[in-house]
């Protein structure tokens, strides 16, 4: 399949699944068996076998429309573990755990739909250990900003599935998931945003016709089409440098495009019933998860001034092939 | 999606090679005072040698001494140019704005005029578009141009003209008719000789004290009927035109990158600490961001399509991101920087604080640029 035809697929059947009702739902039930069912069905939970741009370019469609599952997961899961992991499977951010003589002890922690998932993928000492979630002593609920969950899973001697040295890393491979989610929220938002500000009347105008207005709109265009940009150059080239870039400029745009997004649409923002906090509450979690913009701007300057003066331009515009 | 992605191929970053070899020779670092982006220093011979690598009007028509190049490789050397710091002062304007609407709008004898000179960086123009009561309201120009045996008598006072008393030509937008109902007929373009009888340049001191502004005052000049660019009553839709070549190019976020690099050159233990790593990554991640933007705006242009909206939105963008760079690099050191200071950082901060305030004024407002925007975001 090619790119295009992948992403389009990806963007019908979202459009389709993820409406208002259905992502309303699955954030009350923990676990949205329509959209991961459909997802599925069509083949998209094995994207760690496609090319990574291709994979990233259709978790950007999922992040476009909010997609309540664990897709992110399961690209992750199989990066992780060097194939696509069969059946649902989700990524532990953090942990606690020790894994000696083939047992499994201690915490996976913030783990996505880890209640709901068959299968969690954990990086203890460099291994990407496979363990089945029933194997758990305990699971206990926690949810996130953006009301998904985010659960701690205990094991006491458990027996993974599998281990084997991780095939790439967690936090830079996590982040990469999550700039793709970012930019697609963000496209997603500045949308809905544009549409609602030329319907919405108000002293007998559409609000987008307000100067002050206008200046939110473009304030949202340009975040969502600088982090494009930047989900882009890390999805081609997925080095260091590109993935350091680009989640700090996506954890950055997430404050300040949905603070734009909200003001626009005043009260209607306020509330569960309208689509806008599907965004932006996913984009105040994703923000932070895999390091916020922070942590990744300290550590791209920090290998840029190491790099020296004379490498600054040619990094800015060859990344990781110079630095 | 508003700007499709963009990658430079194998012969673009060869011709970059090219580029940085090139101003490695003609300008090693450390020999010479850099400028600030386009408002670097004039130096005609260096735009000479730069015209006999073929690296000016690289867009234009070989027959017209042009190398039918694309937007593209242009954006590759001006990028470079810009970075470097290379006195690029001479033929900037000619470069990127004149030559190609002279190419787009001029007359055949025209373009056999001036192309040539424009390609061998010979010709210097400046803009004839503000007024002093017509910033950003263009419309408002009241010079104007009167019809008389052969051309036109034109009169009026055109100001914040950069390099006028420097430059050869430019190119005056004015009144060459009247309408009541649409205030955008009846303007004209006039390519006007700088050292006409009856014009006037007098200096306007710049912010930094620099005199590269001028006031433009004519008096009857008289602009013969082979110099009318394009239709007579066409100026409007020319000048907008115009403008798109202004938006959306690497001198919209290269304005204050010399003073990072130099800092780090400068003050290398500085970015030991947090804050300066801190300012260092988010300011080279936007560079590396925003580049990436520009270069999708030139992609655009090189295959037919009219990108005004995107360049609106790079450029509103990029300009306060070149003012908030400066800010951050000063929050990063204590330095209250002299005209005449020690370091080569300390003098392009000085110039850079004092010309900060033009980075989102020349070229068209944010505020006119957001305006543009707005308009264009209906079809996200």
């Amino acid at each position: 399949m090619s790119e295009w035809l992948l992403v389009d697929g990806a963007r019908r059947l979202l459009a389709d699944t993820c409406t208002h009702e259905v992502v309303q739902a699955a954030e009350a039930q923990g676990w949205s068996a329509v959209v991961w069912d459909a997802i599925a069905d069509a083949g998209y939970g094995s994207l760690a076998e496609l090319p990574p741009a291709d994979a990233l370019a259709v978790l950007g469609v999922a992040g476009e429309h909010a997609a309540p599952v664990p897709l992110a997961e399961a690209l992750l899961a199989g990066w992780l573990m060097g194939e696509a992991v069969a059946g649902t499977v989700a990524v532990a951010p953090e942990n606690d755990l020790s894994l000696r003589d083939g047992r499994l002890r201690g915490r996976a922690l913030r783990v996505p739909w880890g209640h709901a998932v068959e299968h969690v993928v954990a990086v203890v000492d460099g291994t990407a250990v496979l363990v089945a979630v029933a194997s758990a002593a305990e699971v206990e609920r926690r949810t996130n900003l953006a009301g998904e969950p985010r659960d701690t899973l205990r094991f006491e001697d458990a027996v993974p599935e599998d281990a084997r040295p991780a095939a790439c890393g967690l936090l830079e491979r996590g982040a990469l998931t999550r700039v793709a989610l970012i930019s697609g929220a963000l496209t997603g938002m500045a949308r809905l945003t544009v549409a609602y500000a030329g319907e919405r009347r108000q002293f007998g105008r559409p609000i987008a016709a307000f100067q002050a207005v206008q200046r939110h709109l473009v304030d949202i265009a340009q975040d969502a089409s600088l982090v494009a940009a930047a989900a882009d150059g890390a999805a081609r080239v997925p080095g260091p440098f590109e993935i350091a870039a680009a989640k700090a400029l996506a954890s950055s745009a997430a404050v300040t495009a949905t603070r734009a997004a909200h003001q626009v649409h005043g009260a209607m923002g306020m509330t569960q019933e309208y689509r806008l906090h599907h965004f932006s509450r996913r984009l105040w979690a994703w923000r932070h998860e895999y390091g916020d913009e922070r942590h990744w701007a300290s550590q791209l300057g920090g290998a840029v001034a190491a790099a020296g003066a004379d490498r600054l331009y040619p990094a800015i515009t060859s990344g990781s092939e110079v630095v | 999606m508003l700007f499709a992605p963009a990658d430079l191929t194998d012969a673009e970053l060869e011709l970059q090679r090219e580029v940085r070899e090139f101003l490695a020779e003609e300008l090693p670092r450390g020999t010479f005072d850099p400028g600030l982006g386009m408002g670097a220093p004039r130096d005609r011979a260096f735009s000479a040698r730069l015209a006999g690598r073929g690296w000016l009007g690289m867009a234009l028509p070989v027959r017209y001494g042009g190398h039918d190049r694309s937007a593209v490789d242009r954006f590759v050397v001006t990028e470079e140019l810009l970075r470097w710091g290379a006195p690029v002062g001479h033929h900037w304007v000619a470069d990127r704005q004149t030559g190609p609407i002279i190419n787009r709008f001029g007359s055949e004898e025209q373009k056999q005029r001036f192309l040539p000179p424009i390609c061998r960086g010979e010709l210097s123009f400046a803009i004839g578009m503000s007024e002093p009561e017509a910033g950003s309201d263009l419309a408002a120009v009241r010079t104007r141009a009167t019809p008389v045996e052969g051309g036109w008598v034109v009169s009026g006072t055109k100001v914040w003209t950069s390099g006028a008393h420097e430059s050869d030509w430019f190119v005056v937008l004015c009144r060459t008719g009247d309408s009541a109902e649409d205030r955008h007929a009846g303007l004209s373009q006039l390519i006007v000789d700088l050292k006409s009888d009856g014009l006037t340049i007098t200096p306007i001191p710049f912010l930094s004290g620099h005199s590269d502004f001028n006031e433009v005052a004519l008096e009857d000049v008289f602009v013969p009927d082979e110099l009318v660019l394009g239709a007579v009553g066409g100026g409007w839709a020319q000048n907008t035109s115009e403008l798109a070549h202004e938006r959306g190019g690497p001198e919209r976020w290269l304005s204050t990158y010399l003073v990072l690099e130099e800092l780090i050159r400068a003050r290398p233990e500085l970015f030991e600490g947090d804050p300066a790593r801190l300012a260092l990554g988010d300011g080279v991640a936007r560079l590396w961001a925003m580049r990436r933007m520009s270069l999708s705006v030139a992609r655009m242009i090189d295959a037919g399509e009219a990108p005004s909206v995107q360049s609106a939105l790079v450029k509103e963008m990029a300009t306060r991101f070149e003012q908030d760079l400066l800010e951050q690099i000063q929050e990063l050191i204590v330095l209250e920087p002299l005209r005449d200071g020690d370091s080569r950082f300390e003098r392009l901060l000085f110039e850079a604080v004092l010309s900060a305030p033009s980075f989102t004024v020349r070229g068209g407002t944010n505020e006119i640029l957001r305006s543009v925007a707005a308009k264009g975001l209906g079809s996200l």
